[in-house]
């Protein structure tokens, strides 16, 4: 369901064509400086003394919010103008991430005043609406079926009083900052039944969620990971039964670490390291290696299921300080390597299409579309075995495309697919990771196009990569089609006057880029002047 | 040649700094006819709003406030109690009064006296300095010693202060005279009035005010009591009540007066005596509380309302009740609290009974079941009412209503009510915008010609969201003050002690300011402190920082001009390369002081101001921020503080910053700097820090991020959080490329030391108060500067606590800094021996340290489990247990012990 705020407010525009014309021309004849008096100036849109440019400049702004906020039917064809304007100039639906801890395991709102305030300014910004994580560790905390939604029933309350959407992430990982560990009841099974859980080369656990190879075991008292999140999904649906469609628009599925579709392949990193190493293959608990074991049996060659790689380098390692990711002639390319790799990667597929088939079955007849979200893994994608997207389970190398049968167990779910790291770009990375984020991104977006899967964007980095929000911008638009775009994360960052006047401004351009195809007159000159904005964004986004 | 006009704000700036977190506005600027703000009961503070449980905890001594005592005065049972608030009342009390300036003849023609009095009660101050003949600027000189009236204190080397003064019993004016020769060479007095209780700074027109005492001097726009003898003068008060009445276009009238002035150099000191008075007003916000606790009373089914304040005299509530969220005011039936009128109909309007003891009053009010709110507002005068958040006071009286059951419980904890309500409140006043905005806006669609309202629209939006972002970085910010402390804190133990971070050394250094206020004075300092390398590297630094390099307005180098000019005061660039390299043979590394906030112009622009820079950087005005009045810069509005006494770079510019950062590349590769110090980086974003060290790559940089502490009456508050957290804002957003000295630490040191109050030493959580428990490795302790000490004394040590201060931030963690003046004192020996321990036990930046003890007369902490200290007269001895400890040192009030 989509909600087509430009459409109506375009209608609006061409109502009072004049006056805003006539400012859009002012605001071509600006100068350079005065732009980026716009954007340093901290708390002052609207500052006294300023010149008559500038308060033309900041009127184009007002205007363009105060459209925003008119309240609007929504239905998506309103009108014959939005409905004839081709899909990329349609409205980028923002939304904008909630703090991680919106919820606290007590189940009362954090910084509830904060976030009312907060939602109050995004809805007058004119963003869509905004994501909140629902973490198994505070909903189902106590005992099994045993659930708490009052907290997050009383966000989604604030958040439709305020007259925004909800994007619901359900979230069945932990987190170590802020600390939102698993339920206790897991965790209690967990610390006797260690094979709940990941184990890699060395045999270190990562308890930051459930193995994928348990999901269909009864470790759970009796029942197993999938039935608790079926149920959990359930629960969640009858408990947000009037907001469901209507305030809430979209639910994404948690599918493993932070959510993603991968393993934890990368969660010893040292955070001090500038490479990311390679990461470790995580198939050493018990209950991976009987699957293992299995597969390699039914192959014909048993003494490949009796364990992982012995030649994988370890977490920080780079790709060439073992052989099996050696760009020539690592054991990658060999039969071993591709009847490991294969395993590895279907298993980690169909766990996810059991997770996706779950959350569509259970929601599918709400109106809420349902997503599911994969890692943007880039470093080392410049090499020809691609180890990092391997280690997190993505069979994805020089030879072949890894990224074609996660998109297809998408489209067979009806999924949508949520894409971080739309704010990375290529030159900021550092050289000797070979990371190429964009590149990756375009083929995964290649991939997803052919399935015709839909794709929902969002920034990896919380602080601000350097570049990101022109980095953003070029994923929003020409070709790149999204069905969303979800900006992390609310919080003190977030509204600190370092980074808020850079997101309003790169709200006005979002807006801005719609709206000149309908605008033809002036729309070179304003177009002109939107990059020369965007460019001062940038570098000093960059300082 | 100078290009400092009101260089005397230089010291005030700073000094004013120390004051900016006090309650009290200021308001004189007599030239501002409509700043006639009287009173703005309740005012809306957006980014005040975390304070105010903090204000109501302040506030407790005067009894009543406190939500738990309001508990204790009245029958509630929290059982039943649903609903509990205690709503802050602000409002701004403007004192309007005048003071004047008098000029007049003494005992003869010779000796003539200027007076400045205020009618206003206060501790007024007089920060003035004169010019002398031939001087072209406006730069202050210190008056000559015989000017000086009794009780006056010298401000760095241009200025006075003198307190003004009741010159007899029952005089209304406190007043300072100052009496002067009229042969002197001075060519007027410049001066502002300075309110000590509140920091404000009162100037004229926005400029000081100067009286000149040669006429030539009469080109600028704030001169005050001018001569009537020229016809093309109007005189004094002509010419200020001129100003007001054209004060739009009191720019042009400057320049031309200025135009005018050049005709008219020739004069003889022919001084006339005149009397002048001004308006002045100080506003001061009176701060007051309201609660209101509800409960069900179960007999009679009706609600129980008790309304308490501190407001003292006769209060009367105005209020009525609604049956729904529309709040529409409604008389509720009979029977009313005693002293109750209904007034017009509309509403009840109530006197509160005063409360025993005098401090405050109450008054407890039933009301049938069926109504769903309780709204009020305060009256104190007919003309003074307080309202909340300019709206009424609005108290849900069912439960449900407000808040879903679950919460209720929880508002009987004081703090967290205040936000459900305050929420509820909010959420009403924001919907009410933005149905406004709607009903602004389409209005807009549809009429054209009323473009005019239609602005104000655009510009409510704009500011509620600005606003409301404020506020919510304001919550955000102050709820979450742990993050750096945690995450710091995990991210440095992961890494090895001896790695290098750029920007923050090895995590071992200790510095040495090797400078003072008076080092210039030589002129041959590089040379001097070039001989005393090999004994400061014995003594245990490593590293240390030398004075501004750059050629200066100022001889102590603050004021750089040519920055590609190493001549200084100090020595010129080869002697500064000579001193370098001693200091890296004999192994310490180099901070430079680098002064990047503001620039000496070398030109003045074609209105005369000085905005023009000459040398290899001959930036033009853009460089210049554009929001300070005095140099008409045409850049952006500055990133941060103004540093008032000479232009602020913009550097928002890219070519500015392009040349920065080639400059400080420069410095790096040709003289040899390790690092820098960084002079007053309040006056521009964190982030462009990040940028510039990130070019530069240094070893070791260190802010000055130097803003006043928090105190309420006068007195330190114990927790400093919010002042540490905005150096941490600051480093943050240099993104920790660099440190910053702890102010805050040194701050709770003069508090702890001087008043005997060590418990300041350990915050709520134990750790310690300053930057240096939050974040330790970008904190640079020190005790002392050149600002704050040597003969400026700006922010004085505690004499004779020195040592307790070094024997403090010497054991712990952090990167300590000692100041030249102490190394080369008495305190020397004291002072190496804690660097021996500080060496010895290897204690680095990121040192573990457990605060054993913090009372009142007795601080005591074990380092890394190395190294005991305790500070205070009062008893301690480390624990004999699995460790044995043995004494190092000693000293006044402190000793230190090593584990054996």
């Amino acid at each position: 369901m989509e909600v087509s705020l430009m459409g109506n407010s375009q209608a609006n525009v061409v109502k009072t064509g004049l006056p805003y014309r006539d400012s859009r021309v002012c605001c071509s004849y600006k100068n350079k400086i005065d732009d980026k008096v716009l954007f340093v100036n901290r708390v002052s849109f609207l500052g006294q003394n300023r010149s008559a440019n500038l308060r033309k400049a900041q009127l184009r702004f007002c205007t363009k919010a105060s459209v925003q906020s008119q309240p609007l039917p929504s239905d998506r064809d309103s009108g014959p103008l939005s409905s004839a304007r081709p899909k990329s100039l349609d409205a980028v639906r923002l939304f904008v991430g909630l703090p991680l801890d919106t919820v606290s395991d007590a189940n009362t709102v954090n910084h509830a005043k904060a976030i009312a305030a907060g939602l109050k300014a995004l809805k007058l910004l004119g963003v869509e609406g905004v994501e909140l994580p629902v973490w198994w560790g505070v909903a189902e905390k106590e005992a099994m079926g045993k659930y708490n939604w009052s907290g997050y029933l009383a966000v989604a309350e604030m958040v439709e009083k305020i007259g925004l959407k909800l994007h619901v992430s359900l979230c069945f990982h932990a987190l170590k900052q802020p600390k939102i560990p698993l339920p206790d009841w897991v965790s209690q099974i967990g610390e006797s039944q260690s094979s709940i859980f990941y184990t890699d080369q060395s045999g270190q656990q990562f308890k930051g969620c459930l193995s994928l190879a348990v999901d269909d075991l009864p470790v759970l008292d009796g029942k197993t990971p999938i039935q608790v999140y079926q149920e959990f999904c359930e629960s969640f649906k009858s408990s947000f039964k009037p907001f469901m469609g209507t305030t809430i628009t979209g639910i994404s599925m948690g599918l493993g670490p932070d959510g993603e579709l991968r393993y934890p392949s990368h969660h010893r990193l040292a955070k001090s390291s500038k490479i990311p190493g390679v990461g470790e293959f995580q198939c050493c608990d018990r209950n991976m290696l009987n699957l293992l074991q299995q597969h390699a049996e039914a192959n014909g060659n048993p003494l490949w299921g009796l364990r992982g790689p012995h030649d994988a380098p370890s977490y920080d390692e780079s790709p060439n300080s073992n052989s099996f990711f050696k760009d020539n002639g690592g054991s990658w390319e060999s039969p071993y390597g591709d009847f490991f790799l294969s395993w590895y990667s279907s298993q980690l597929i169909s766990h996810g299409n059991c997770l996706l088939s779950l959350a569509s079955s259970t929601f599918g007849e709400t109106g809420v579309s349902i997503y599911g979200k994969i890692p943007l893994i880039h470093s080392w994608y410049k090499t020809r075995s691609h180890p990092s997207e391997l280690t997190a389970g993505l069979y994805n190398t020089a030879k072949r495309d890894g990224y074609a049968a996660v998109a297809e167990m998408f489209a067979k779910n009806s999924c949508k697919m949520i894409l971080p790291g739309m704010d990375l770009s290529d030159e900021h990375q550092p050289r000797e990771s070979f990371s190429s984020p964009e590149s990756l991104l375009a083929q995964i977006r290649t991939a997803c196009n052919k399935h015709g899967v839909e794709v929902s964007g969002q920034n990896s980095s919380v602080t601000g990569a350097p570049g990101g929000f022109e980095q953003m911008k070029k994923n929003l638009f020409g070709e790149n089609v999204v069905d969303l775009f979800t900006y992390q994360r609310m919080g003190a960052y977030f509204f600190s006057p370092e980074h808020f006047p850079s997101f309003t401004k790169f709200v006005r351009n979002l807006n801005q880029l719609e709206l000149h195809g309908d605008d033809l007159p002036v729309e070179e000159e304003v177009t002109e002047s939107v990059h020369t904005n965007a460019n001062t964004n940038i570098q000093v986004q960059a300082a | 040649m100078s290009t400092v006009t009101i260089r005397p704000l230089l010291p005030s700036y700073r000094r004013a700094n120390l004051n900016f977190r006090d309650r009290t506005n200021i308001l004189l600027k007599p030239n501002y006819i409509n700043y006639s703000i009287k009173s703005a009961p309740n005012a809306r503070r957006f980014c005040s709003f975390k304070k105010l449980q903090k204000i109501t905890v302040s506030s407790s001594t005067s009894t009543s406030t406190s939500p738990a005592t309001s508990t204790d005065t009245t029958p509630v049972r929290p059982g039943d109690v649903f609903f509990k608030e205690t709503f802050p009342l602000k409002r701004t009390h403007a004192v309007e009064g005048k003071m004047f300036v008098r000029l007049q003849k003494g005992k003869d023609e010779k000796n003539w006296q200027l007076s400045v009095g205020c009618n206003i009660p206060g501790k007024w101050i007089l920060h003035w300095g004169v010019s002398f003949v031939g001087d072209n600027g406006s730069e202050w000189d210190q008056p000559p010693k015989k000017m000086r009236p009794p009780g006056s204190v010298s401000i760095k080397d241009y200025a006075i202060e003198t307190p003004l003064k009741k010159l007899a019993e029952g005089d209304v004016f406190d007043q300072v005279n100052i009496d002067f020769d009229t042969r002197s060479d001075i060519a007027a007095i410049n001066f502002v009035l300075k309110d000590e209780e509140t920091g404000a700074w009162y100037q004229h027109r926005g400029r000081d005010f100067k009286v000149p005492l040669v006429d030539y001097l009469q080109h600028d726009g704030n001169v005050i009591g001018t001569k009537s003898t020229f016809g093309l003068w109007p005189g004094a008060l002509g010419q200020l009540s001129k100003m007001i009445l054209k004060a739009d276009t009191s720019q042009s009238g400057i320049q031309d007066s200025s135009s005018e002035s050049c005709e008219l150099k020739q004069e003889n000191k022919h001084l006339e005596g005149f009397y002048e008075e001004l308006p002045i007003v100080k506003e001061i916000i009176i701060e007051n509380t309201v609660s209101v606790s509800v409960r069900k009373c179960p007999e009679t089914a009706k609600t129980l309302l008790n309304l308490e304040t501190d407001l003292t005299g006769d209060v009367v509530v105005h209020w009525g009740v609604c049956r729904d969220d529309s709040k529409n005011w409604e008389i509720p039936a009979e029977p009313y609290p005693p002293e109750t009128i209904v007034f017009k109909n509309k509403a009840l309007r109530t006197l509160l009974q005063p409360k025993e003891g005098g401090k405050g009053c109450s008054r407890l009010f039933t009301v049938d079941e069926e109504f769903a709110g309780f709204l009020f507002v305060l009256k104190l005068n007919e003309n003074t009412w307080l309202k909340c958040m300019e709206n009424d006071f609005y108290i849900p009286l069912t439960s449900s209503s407000c808040l879903p059951a679950e919460s209720v419980q929880e508002m009987l904890i004081p703090g967290k009510a205040e936000e459900a309500t305050q929420e509820v409140s909010q959420t009403a006043y924001t919907a009410g915008i933005i149905k406004e905005i709607r009903n602004l806006v389409s209005d807009f669609s549809s009429d054209i010609s009323r473009k005019t309202k239609s602005k104000e629209a655009q510009k409510s939006i704009l500011l509620e969201i600005e606003k409301l972002a404020a506020e919510a970085y304001s919550i955000f910010r102050t709820t979450a003050p742990t993050f750096f402390e945690e995450a710091a804190v995990e991210l440095e133990e992961s890494k090895p002690p001896a790695k290098i971070s750029p920007g923050t050394g090895t995590g071992f250094e200790i510095l040495c300011q090797g400078f003072n206020w008076e080092s210039h004075k030589s002129g041959r300092w590089y040379m001097e402190l070039k001989e005393k390398a090999t004994e400061l590297s014995s003594l245990g630094f490593s590293v240390i920082w030398l004075p501004p390099p750059t050629e200066s307005v100022s001889p102590e180098g603050y004021m750089p001009r040519d920055l590609y000019n190493l001549s200084s005061r100090y020595g010129n660039i080869d002697e500064l390369k000579d001193v370098v390299n001693k200091f890296h043979d004999v192994g310490m590394k180099i901070l430079g002081d680098v002064v990047l906030n503001h620039r000496c112009a070398h030109y003045q622009n074609q209105n005369g101001v000085w905005n023009i820079f000459g040398g290899r950087l001959n930036w033009d005005d853009r460089a210049v921020v554009a929001d300070d009045p005095h140099f008409q810069g045409r850049g952006n509005k500055s990133s941060g503080d103004n540093f008032h006494a000479a232009p602020n770079i913009d550097h928002s510019q890219d070519f500015v910053r392009k040349d920065i950062k080639e400059w400080l590349c420069w410095l790096r590769n040709e003289i040899g700097y390790d690092g820098w110090r960084l002079d007053f980086v309040r006056g521009f974003w964190g982030g462009y820090v990040k940028d510039y060290l990130e070019a530069t790559e240094p070893y070791f940089a260190v802010g000055e991020y130097w803003d006043s502490l928090s105190y309420t009456y006068g007195e330190m508050d114990h927790n400093q959080d919010a002042h540490r957290q905005r150096i941490i804002d600051w480093i943050n957003a240099a993104s920790g490329t660099a440190g910053a000295f702890d102010v805050t630490t040194k701050g709770i040191l003069h508090s702890a030391l001087d008043r005997c109050e060590y418990w300041r030493l350990s915050d709520e959580k134990g750790k310690p108060p300053g930057v240096v428990g939050w974040w330790p490795s970008r904190a640079v302790t020190f005790i002392e500067n050149h600002d704050t000490g040597s003969t400026q004394g700006h922010w004085r040590f505690p004499g004779g606590r020195e040592m307790q201060g070094y024997a403090y931030i010497l054991t712990h963690p952090g990167t300590p800094s000692v100041f030249y003046d102490h190394i080369f004192s008495h305190y020397r020996q004291e002072i190496e021996a804690l660097l021996s321990v500080r060496k010895r036990n290897k204690i680095h930046c990121r040192s573990r340290v457990e605060i054993v003890k913090a009372e009142r007369d007795v601080y005591a902490a074990i380092i890394d489990e190395k190294v005991a200290m305790k500070l205070g007269p009062g008893h301690y001895e480390p624990p004999s247990g699995s460790q044995n400890w043995s004494f190092v040192t000693e000293g006044r009030d402190y000793k230190v012990w090593e584990a054996a």
